[in-house]
């Protein structure tokens, strides 16, 4: 991996790809691979260039985890993280078949959902989330679980959250078998109310 | 224009003890990519501009008195001088006041290549869009900084289908965002 030409050079005769240059950043690659690759680095800007997108890139990943905007599958690790970051995580843990009382108040950073469910044989989860007439609202397909868990980690958007009025949010797990037939493992009904000043309060 | 001559050419020049532009051209040219090292190595903005004097300043002395012999080695040279500084770095020795003092501030890059700013919107978005497992490998990636080893035992797969996972989830980010080339 060389540069045409080893100076001030603007052209790379064999850019290094994005992906490349992120497992460089995250320090997953074998010795003689980092070798190359930062022999290559000091010697061709416009892969400099890459991996500086590569960097903004982690650290704006890093900065949008943190605000917890994001509706997604966590694992205990990352919440664990989150603690120890600092951040303050109001989380639900909720029985399949079960309802609960909840809120977010302006000094919650992270809104987490502990779903209990019987996911054994499961070769995919979905995650729906129903209006209060359990008419999907919207659907998380094949969401990652952990073989053999007993329960879903699910991170409610908190923005969302804080911004929205009282209200009835039921959420499903749909399990499918290998021959893809579809089973309810477990159904959550939230009650939200809203505790924070602002429109629809 | 010394910024088209290549490293072999800095080298010859500044070996011969006459030229500050060709020092001048070689700090120019290496302090951007030096740094890079340094934020891989180092994870610290401060720490990696020492790192990048420090390298700069030692190639330097090395190159005045010409013990770099095979001259279009310069960046294998200059990396091997980053893995010593680093080395140096994390056991707390520092020389920079030594060496800046002696060599002087003025030979400094003034200014480096800012990383670039992303469109936070756009990337909530572009992240929403991506599938359910990519968008976890790469949270749990960047923000928990969790080894290919954790995040495979978390989705119950192996760690080269998180690799191949996280590659594609980063190319789509890419492409969403306007910056894949």
């Amino acid at each position: 991996m060389t540069t045409g030409n080893a100076g001030g050079s603007v052209v790379c005769s064999r850019p290094l790809d994005a992906a490349l240059l992120a497992d460089y950043w995250l320090a997953v690659l074998l010795a003689p691979d980092e070798e190359a690759v930062e022999l290559h680095l000091l010697q061709c800007d416009p892969c400099g260039a890459r991996l500086r997108e590569v960097i903004a890139l982690s650290k704006s990943m890093h900065r949008l985890a943190r605000e917890g905007s994001l509706r997604m599958i966590v694992s205990d690790a990352s919440i664990q993280r989150a603690k120890d970051e600092g951040l303050r995580v109001r989380q639900y843990d909720v029985p399949a078949g079960g309802s609960v009382q909840c809120t977010v108040t302006a000094g919650d950073d992270l809104l987490i959902a502990r779903l209990a469910a019987n996911l054994a044989g499961a070769q995919r989860v979905d995650l729906s989330l129903c209006d209060q007439q359990g008419r999907e609202q919207l659907r998380l397909p094949d969401i990652p679980v952990h073989p053999g868990s007993d329960s879903v980690l699910y991170q409610e958007s908190i923005t969302f959250a804080k911004a929205a009025p009282d209200n009835v949010m039921i959420a499903r797990l749909l399990a499918f078998d290998e021959s893809g037939i579809e089973r309810l493992a477990g159904e959550y009904t939230f009650h939200h109310m809203r505790t924070m000043p602002g429109p629809g309060a | 224009m010394l910024v088209e001559l290549n490293d072999a050419e800095i080298v010859r020049q500044i070996g011969t003890g006459s030229s500050r532009e060709a020092e001048a051209e070689l700090f120019r040219r290496m302090a951007p990519r030096l740094r890079l090292y340094g934020l891989r190595h180092l994870r610290d903005e401060q720490a990696s501009d020492d790192l990048t004097q420090e390298v700069l300043i030692t190639t330097l002395e090395a190159l005045r008195a010409g013990r770099l012999r095979e001259r279009e080695k310069l960046a294998s040279f200059m990396l091997g001088i980053c893995r010593l500084t680093v080395l140096g770095m994390r056991r707390g020795a520092q020389r920079k006041e030594r060496l800046l003092e002696q060599f002087g501030p003025d030979l400094l890059p003034a200014s480096q290549p800012s990383t670039p700013q992303l469109d936070h919107g756009q990337l909530a978005q572009c992240v929403q869009n991506l599938k359910e497992r990519e968008r976890t490998v790469v949270v749990m990636t960047f923000y928990d900084e969790q080894a290919g080893a954790d995040v495979a035992s978390f989705l119950g797969i192996s760690e080269a289908n998180v690799r191949v996972i996280r590659h594609r989830a980063i190319l789509q980010l890419r492409q969403c965002l306007g910056v894949a080339s």
